[in-house]
């Protein structure tokens, strides 16, 4: 092995079958990194945090553990929160991470979401000393997301071995979810420019108190409607309109303006200590439960959902 | 405009919302009243572009009369405190989104405290 830094990204999935395999492929994973001196973090849900847990005994202390049903229950924020959190404080030599963002217990409503996470990786690290090991539960998930798990992983694990997959294209999968939103018939409705900014963040609190969000919850739904009003007058031309109303006991807001977003990384790339702007769509990915955006020629729509 | 001294003149601004600033009286530092908001933004970074070149050991940031501060204004605060040659800046009586975005994007900067409202 040559003392020089492989710069190469690696981004596998891993496909497994019962919880013995995936102890098996996930430790050894881990204990490889450990001994090549790679800092070593791991977020997967609860129960597969505690068979890597157990499977690592003592050497578990040398690794960052964290679940991944909280940290990343909006998919959104893995990049920024989990990932690039984790890679940025070890800027020194390789860094190896066990990100496992879906789960069987997804809703058809966040499974977009981390369709596109998935595939957002691959541009986030490139160029980047990372390995990043996604496991996906083969026999609970469904045939379309193993399907997908091949589009936005450039090599497969599966029955222990890895191969290149031949259908690799991260692009088609964030496309391919980039679909329009839909406000509930019943929303209500509030059109905003710049002048009425304060009006647009009161109408929302009052409606977010009204369906039933209080407490930091609702600071925090105050906070994301503010920057992605904000983001509508300074960005998407002007003015936007803000919907908000509450399904699946959920409350969720959404925003659409005529602006074009087309950095697929908004919101998800870390802006430089030092920068005062750039957090906006960030905070909202951070606060919220789900994100789910639209991008189109015709316009942006930012959706959140806050759980009540 | 010299946000520092206006005293009570609201900031002219297109919008619904505005921001005083003045002087702390007997100790150093500013009293900010209204919204800090994209619309009110120049006035808060030049408030504290001027805290900054007046500071020495401790400078004071009133903010009871503050209703709301979007992220952008609470990051200006921090990177002002980030920046700062030594010292700490005192953040008094802020409205919840201060320490809520301090705690999400700058949970380790030095040199900010916050006393609770």
């Amino acid at each position: 092995m040559s003392s020089v830094v492989n710069e190469a990204f690696s981004h596998p999935a891993l496909f497994y079958r019962t919880g013995q395999e995936y102890a098996e492929q996930t430790v050894s994973f881990v204990r490889e990194g450990l001994a090549s001196g790679e800092p070593v973090a791991v977020a997967v849900p609860g129960p597969n945090l505690a068979l890597i847990e157990a499977g690592l005994g003592a050497d578990a202390q040398d690794v960052l553990l964290l679940d991944m049903t909280e940290a990343g229950r909006n998919p959104g924020r893995i990049i920024p929160g989990v990932l690039r959190a984790f890679a940025d404080a070890h800027p020194q030599g390789r860094v190896r991470i066990i990100g496992e963002p879906i789960w069987a217990g997804r809703s058809s409503v966040e499974y977009p979401a981390c369709a596109q996470h998935e595939a957002l990786i691959n541009a986030a690290f490139e160029g980047r000393a990372a390995t990043i090991l996604c496991p996906y539960d083969e026999s609970r998930l469904d045939p379309d997301v193993l399907a997908d798990a091949r589009v936005t992983h450039p090599t497969v694990i599966a029955g222990g071995r890895e191969r290149a997959s031949d259908v690799y294209d991260w692009q088609a999968v964030v496309a391919r979810y980039n679909t329009a939103l839909v406000p509930a018939p019943d929303a209500a409705v509030f059109s905003f420019g710049a002048q009425e900014l304060p009006e647009v963040r009161h109408f929302a609190v009052g409606q977010a108190g009204r369906l039933g969000l209080a407490g930091q919850r609702l600071q925090d739904a105050e906070l994301a409607v503010a920057e992605l009003t904000t983001n509508s007058v300074v960005h998407g031309g002007g003015r936007g309109t803000l919907w908000i109303w509450a399904e699946a006991g959920q409350a969720v807001c959404e925003v659409r303006d005529r602006g074009r977003l087309t950095d697929p990384l908004a919101g998800r790339r870390p802006p430089e200590r030092g920068q005062i702007g750039g957090r906006g769509l960030m905070l909202v990915h951070y606060v919220a439960d789900l994100v789910r955006v639209h991008a189109s020629d015709d316009g942006t729509t930012v959706r959140f959902y806050l759980t009540l | 405009m010299d946000a520092t001294h206006d005293r009570g003149e609201p900031t002219p601004a297109h919008g619904g919302a505005v921001l005083e600033v003045s002087p702390l009286s007997g100790r150093p530092g500013i009293c900010v009243s209204g919204e800090i908001s994209v619309i009110t933004r120049l006035s808060w970074q030049e408030a504290l572009a001027e805290l900054a070149r007046r500071h020495r050991d401790v400078s004071y940031v009133e903010l009871s009369g503050v209703g709301f501060v979007d992220v952008a204004g609470v990051s200006a605060l921090a990177v002002t405190a980030m920046n700062l040659p030594g010292g700490r800046v005192v953040v008094e009586h802020p409205p919840p989104q201060v320490p809520r975005v301090l705690e999400l994007f700058w949970p380790t900067v030095r040199g900010i405290e916050v006393a609770p409202r």
